[in-house]
């Protein structure tokens, strides 16, 4: 019988100690969202934006006005100015330069956030095979046939197995979609080139007609695991998302870009 | 009373027992015959019997005179005479070892009935003639005894029993083939004590016979009821026997698992779970969490294969049918140089051979599956056994396979609001994936055959086959829910899942003198597929889209092992164990996305060979030091493993034992569980190499100190394990755009995957506590376990975080009451929640192309605590008896989560419409059985 008593008072104070406990996820996380992508011959800019409740229905968190930038090149230092709340700009276009190795810091909520990116060389030999395709009107995707056959090669030396990915964006004011084409695709979007020194493209992957801009980026490492997700959610698996910002979250990252078009018709 | 000591030929020598006084007693019974008309009181007919065919028969003259017989009987045996009146007056007659006959009203009365029978032998100052006289004078003298020790009923060996020879400090135990010896016997009259729970304990007189060849001890079941004592026990009673030479053992025997709650089956490993240093929170597993280390660093295996899919049903259920088992033993850490290549603990499950005495037939009928079985003599020399089983589509099944499909949403902050619909999309579920579960067509099934044939007194060889699988038909019509007016959807899911195990062992066992081999070759199999597909439209923002893709997913491991082991009992105080092992392994894994692209295609095999050596040394009474040698080849990394192994035991007094062990262990096998692609299968077996997957290493230091009398047992150990060469898989994904960021904003409809492979060292520690009554009306055991289990991974931090079993507390008291035919038993379970990682924010960035991915940011590694788990499971066993007193079967009903506790499994998040939506998901709330088991002899 004494067992059973332990077992009821146990029972008890979990009760209690349970009935006590609430989660509470309505505060802003306290680590700094960074965003930045510097190209050289670009005027250097930082977006930084606050983490979202988790009941936030906006798309982005809070800009955060007000920080002290400070990006440098190894060798000189230079202070970003806030353009916009929220964005810290520099003015000097020639301030990026292939090669560099550029660091970004600031202090936040009393912690020292800092990210380093170096910028990728340019790559040389970017061509396609055709810049004008045409999609058979009949097809219906996404069953076999056309979708499963390449519609444009895309070349480019990599003989240092940098990182890269194309980025197409629909140039198209009112994107119209291709018959049998995804809907809910957005119009622009991206390939991963990995580390390859080519891309074929499929024609199931275009889901929209009209003019594209293929743009090959050069990117670093970083900016290739940002795009790799986790897939697992469960509380189980989560990981810290990727990004290489130290106390902070989000991307800090140098590229070079060359550019193709590419017509859709039907 | 003529006694025939061991009646052997030079043939049979094992296949004969020592025939005593209950045969005798059954033999009269049987062959007198009885024409007579009666009519007394049942006193007096009894009387009449006893003094006619000179047995004892004990019973309660008061209530026994006031019951009458009136009857002719004609020419019919005295047995079925016994077996009516005692029918028709509502009572069991019951036959002890020594011959007598207790006529019972009550199961209970056995108890009070022998006392009472003892006491008239004082106040008569009368001995009963229970050991044979010696029949010839000594004539051998300092000589060696081996022999077996059996189930006089069915003919099993016993192993874990003690003999013992009788004034002197001579003993030893039976091992797991039921086999012993013992050295420097004084004389070829010595008498011998052999005792086993459960068992009637018995004497036997030896004679010139006893030296020349093996000789058999055969027990007598206790009367069922009677076994108060509880069948789950640390094996170190060390008060008679050697059995406190073990650390760290536990051992079970499924005859009484019926007594414990369960749900469905009875389940060998679920019942170790309720020991201390076992974890029992993990429903979904019924592998075993022992000592802060994962399922796949416990070796199980079955009649010497290794078992790489031990459970059933997302592992709700173990995959080892309990009517096919004969005893259980689970090494929780610093176990002997005889096993390797896990880190963790051994589990070694021994499977019945078959009645050979007599053949029989029984089942098991419950709400989840059938369960039958049969075995049966062939010839004088070799028994066989079936067991089978199979789970139907009943309301229990539907009921954990909706648990483990099914979850419910929170809206919101996680925690608060209400359910807002079922949820499940595949184990663990895609993100966002909801269903309408319909009733799937899934079911799993196990077949044990066994075959046992006894070449002479000295050979036996026996095959063992088990095949076992689960189908799981989760295919299903989803319905997404519409969290905004926009958005909706159905879906057709086709989704088999199929995975199972064949084993095959075939092992010769020989004793020759001192010496005692054993030589297993087997096969051992495991197979994972899984086939997924999805068809249908999803309507988001007012845009309808066109699913159609598919995944093919499979894992295949083989294993062919031949192992041989070998002890010789060089002199009383020395034992050598020796022997050699080579396993062949090969493991695919295939990963085939829409039917043609191969994402993921390896194929690795790997060869394992080496061999062991191990002195056990008594010094002296008191102490037992085992110091042991293991090294192992492993060809995929082309070197020698060394691990040096030793335990030792010292007797401080009678009832005080303290005891320690230490060992290095290697593991090159490890089973990974992968993170979730479109809910993608679980797990599969990888093997080590030299690049990405290390081999795992683990050292144990491992102390206790162990107290116990005749009712009480209280147990005290410490362990600390220092690992290291740990891996944890995971698959990132590109493209697809499923996942929370769905990065290249699902432009894409090609899917990368990236296997890593992440590796880190850890360590285990803790310290467990064992209160346990062993005997009585009243019985069963407290267990407290303290302990922690970090991990330390590059990938993760400098840091050491909880790992993922971690669970700092957990409490379990195993309740069991016994009253006549009834068994009930009531099991509270309470520990600390499993540590999570929560994530703690969001946030969204706008990629290259202008698409924005959004991001959880999550807390440390590790660092939230579900909920404290707990669980109280009830159950109630009413035994069927003939009217001889034996077990006919039982009607069991189990209670499980009996005040219907919400236990957390896992928390899912997944970002919808910008809001983080948080899915609990749950273990199983409370469920009840009904299990009716019955055997035919």
């Amino acid at each position: 019988m004494n067992i059973k008593h332990i077992h009821l008072l146990i029972l008890f104070i979990t009760a209690v100690l349970s009935g006590c406990k609430k989660e509470d996820n309505t505060a802003v996380a306290n680590r700094a969202v960074v965003v930045a992508y510097l190209m050289p011959g670009q005027a250097p800019s930082v977006k930084i934006y606050q983490q979202k409740a988790f009941d936030d229905t906006s798309s982005y968190g809070a800009l955060v006005s007000g920080l002290n930038l400070t990006l440098s090149n190894g060798s000189d230092s230079v202070s970003l100015q806030e353009t916009a709340t929220g964005t810290y700009t520099y003015s000097d276009a020639s301030y990026i330069q292939t090669g560099k190795t550029y660091g970004l810091t600031f202090s936040y909520n009393n912690e020292t956030v800092t990210a380093t990116t170096t910028v990728p060389v340019k790559t040389t030999g970017f061509t396609a095979s055709t810049t004008t395709i045409l999609v058979p009107a009949n097809d219906d995707f996404p069953n076999l046939g056309t979708a499963d056959s390449v519609a444009v090669v895309y070349r480019w030396n990599n003989p240092d197995s940098l990182y890269h990915v194309l980025v197409f964006k629909n140039d198209e004011l009112y994107p119209y979609i291709l018959n049998g084409g995804r809907g809910n695709a957005p119009a622009n979007f991206t390939i991963n080139g990995k580390q390859e020194a080519g891309y074929e493209l499929y024609y199931r992957t275009l889901n929209y007609k009209g003019t594209y801009k293929v743009i090959l980026f050069t990117v670093n490492k970083e900016y290739n695991d940002v795009l790799s997700s986790n897939a697992n959610t469960s509380s189980q698996q989560l990981t810290n998302p990727p990004g290489n910002i130290s106390n902070g979250y989000g991307i800090f990252t140098a590229m070079q870009a060359d550019t193709i078009e590419l017509t859709v018709n039907q | 009373m003529k006694q025939i000591l061991l009646l052997v030929t030079i043939f049979y020598a094992l296949a004969t027992t020592v025939v005593y006084g209950q045969q005798n007693t059954k033999d009269k019974l049987k062959k007198t015959k009885i024409d007579h008309f009666f009519t007394c009181s049942l006193d007096q007919f009894i009387d009449t019997i006893a003094s006619r065919l000179d047995i004892t028969i004990v019973y309660e003259r008061d209530s026994l005179s006031r019951m009458d017989v009136n009857e002719h009987f004609f020419n019919e045996s005295m047995q079925a005479v016994l077996k009516q009146v005692c029918n028709e007056n509502d009572l069991q007659y019951w036959i002890e070892n020594d011959g007598t006959v207790y006529i019972l009203q009550q199961p209970d009365d056995l108890p009070r009935l022998q006392q009472l029978y003892k006491l008239q032998q004082t106040a008569r100052n009368f001995t009963p003639k229970r050991i044979p006289e010696a029949k010839h004078a000594p004539k051998h003298f300092m000589f060696a005894l081996t022999g077996r020790v059996t189930d006089q009923k069915t003919g099993e060996a016993l192993p874990g029993a003690t003999v013992k020879v009788r004034g002197t400090g001579l003993a030893g135990q039976t091992n797991t083939s039921g086999n012993f010896t013992i050295l420097n016997i004084p004389s070829d009259t010595s008498v011998v004590e052999v005792t086993f729970v459960g068992y009637q304990p018995d004497y036997f007189r030896l004679d010139s016979g006893s030296v020349k060849r093996p000789v058999s001890f055969g027990l007598f079941p206790a009367m069922n009821n009677t076994i108060s004592e509880v069948s789950i026990t640390g094996r170190k009673k060390g008060v008679l026997n050697t059995d406190s030479r073990k650390v760290s053992v536990l051992q079970l025997t499924p005859a009484a698992l019926n007594k414990l709650p369960n749900i469905g089956e009875r389940d060998i490993m679920r019942a170790f779970q309720l020991m201390p240093g076992v974890s029992a929170t993990n429903e979904s597993s019924s592998g075993a969490y022992v000592r802060g280390g994962t399922p796949d660093q416990n070796l199980v295996t079955f009649d010497g294969f290794t078992v790489y899919q031990v459970d059933h049903l997302y592992g709700f259920f173990s995959a080892f049918n309990s009517n096919a088992v004969r005893d259980v033993e689970l090494y929780k850490g610093g176990y002997s140089a005889k096993y390797g290549g896990r880190l963790s603990s051994v589990t070694e499950i021994r499977g019945k051979d078959g009645n050979k005495k007599e053949a029989n037939i029984g089942g098991d009928l419950s709400l989840l599956s059938t369960n039958i079985y049969a075995e049966t003599p062939i010839g004088e020399n070799s028994s066989a056994l079936v067991a089978f089983r199979r789970s139907y589509q009943g309301p229990l099944y539907d009921k954990i396979f909706g648990q483990f499909n099914t979850s419910t949403a929170n809206n919101g902050p996680g925690g608060s609001g209400g359910p807002t619909g079922a949820a499940g999309g595949g184990m663990g579920g895609g993100p966002g994936g909801f269903a309408n579960q319909t009733t799937p067509s899934s079911y799993f099934y196990d077949l044990n055959t066994k075959y046992n044939y006894a070449i002479n007194g000295s050979n036996n060889i026996s095959w063992s086959f088990y095949n076992g699988a689960d189908k799981l038909d989760n295919s299903r019509e989803m319905t997404l829910p519409s969290f905004q007016t926009s958005s909706g959807g159905s879906l057709n899911i086709n989704d088999y899942t199929h995975y199972g195990n064949t084993g095959s062992s075939l092992k010769w066992t020989t004793s020759a003198g001192k010496l005692f081999g054993s030589t297993v070759a087997s096969y051992s199999g495991f197979f994972s597929d899984r086939n997924r597909g999805t068809t249908g439209t999803i309507t988001d923002s007012n845009t309808t889209t066109t699913i159609n893709n598919g995944i093919l997913e499979k894992n295949k491991l083989r294993d062919f092992s031949l192992k041989s082991d070998w002890e010789w009992q060089i002199a009383s105080p020395l034992k050598i164990d020796f022997g050699g092992f080579a396993t062949k392994q090969s493991i695919d894994y295939t990963y085939i996305q829409n039917d043609t692209t191969t994402l993921i295609d390896e194929h690795n095999s790997g060869t394992t060979a080496g061999g062991f050596v191990e002195l056990e040394i008594d010094p002296n009474e008191k102490l037992h030091i085992q110091p042991g040698f293991r090294t192992t080849y492993f060809s995929p990394t082309g070197k020698l493993y060394y691990e040096p192994r030793l335990s030792l035991t010292y007797k401080l007094t009678d009832r005080i034992t303290l005891k320690g062990a230490t060992g290095r262990y290697y593991q090159f096998t490890s089973k990974v569980t992968r993170e979730d692609v479109a809910g993608g299968d679980r797990n599969f077996w990888v093997l080590a190499n030299d690049q990405n997957i290390p081999v795992g290493k683990a050292d144990h230091f491992i102390g206790g100190i162990g107290y116990e009398t005749n009712n009480w047992l209280f147990d005290v150990e410490g362990y600390y394990k220092k690992l290291s060469g740990l891996t944890e898989y995971s698959i990132r994904q590109q493209g697809g755009g499923m996942g929370m960021g769905g990065p290249f904003g699902g432009g894409t409809t090609t899917t990368t995957l990236t296997q890593n492979f992440y590796n880190g060292s850890g360590y285990a520690k803790g310290l467990e506590f064992l209160l346990q009554k062993k005997a009585g009306m009243y019985t069963g055991w407290l267990s407290y376990t303290l302990a922690e289990a970090k991990n330390k991974f590059e990938n993760y931090g400098a840091d050491y975080f909880p790992a993922n079993q971690d669970i700092a507390y957990e409490f379990k008291a195993v309740n069991m009451y016994h009253w006549q035919r009834w068994s009930f038993a009531a099991t509270f379970i309470f520990s600390t929640g499993h540590p999570y990682t929560a994530p703690v924010g969001t946030y969204t960035i706008n990629t290259l192309d202008g698409n924005k991915i959004n991001y959880l940011s999550v807390s440390a590694k590790n660092g939230e605590r579900l909920p404290a788990y707990h669980r109280l499971d009830l159950s109630a066993t009413y035994d069927l008896l003939r009217t001889d007193g034996s077990k006919k079967g039982s009607l069991g009903f189990s209670f499980f989560n009996a005040y219907n506790h919400v236990n957390t499994w896992y928390n899912e998040y997944y970002i919808s419409n910008n809001q983080v939506i948080t899915t609990v998901v749950k273990y199983l709330g409370f469920t009840p059985n009904i299990t009716l088991s019955l055997n035919l002899n």
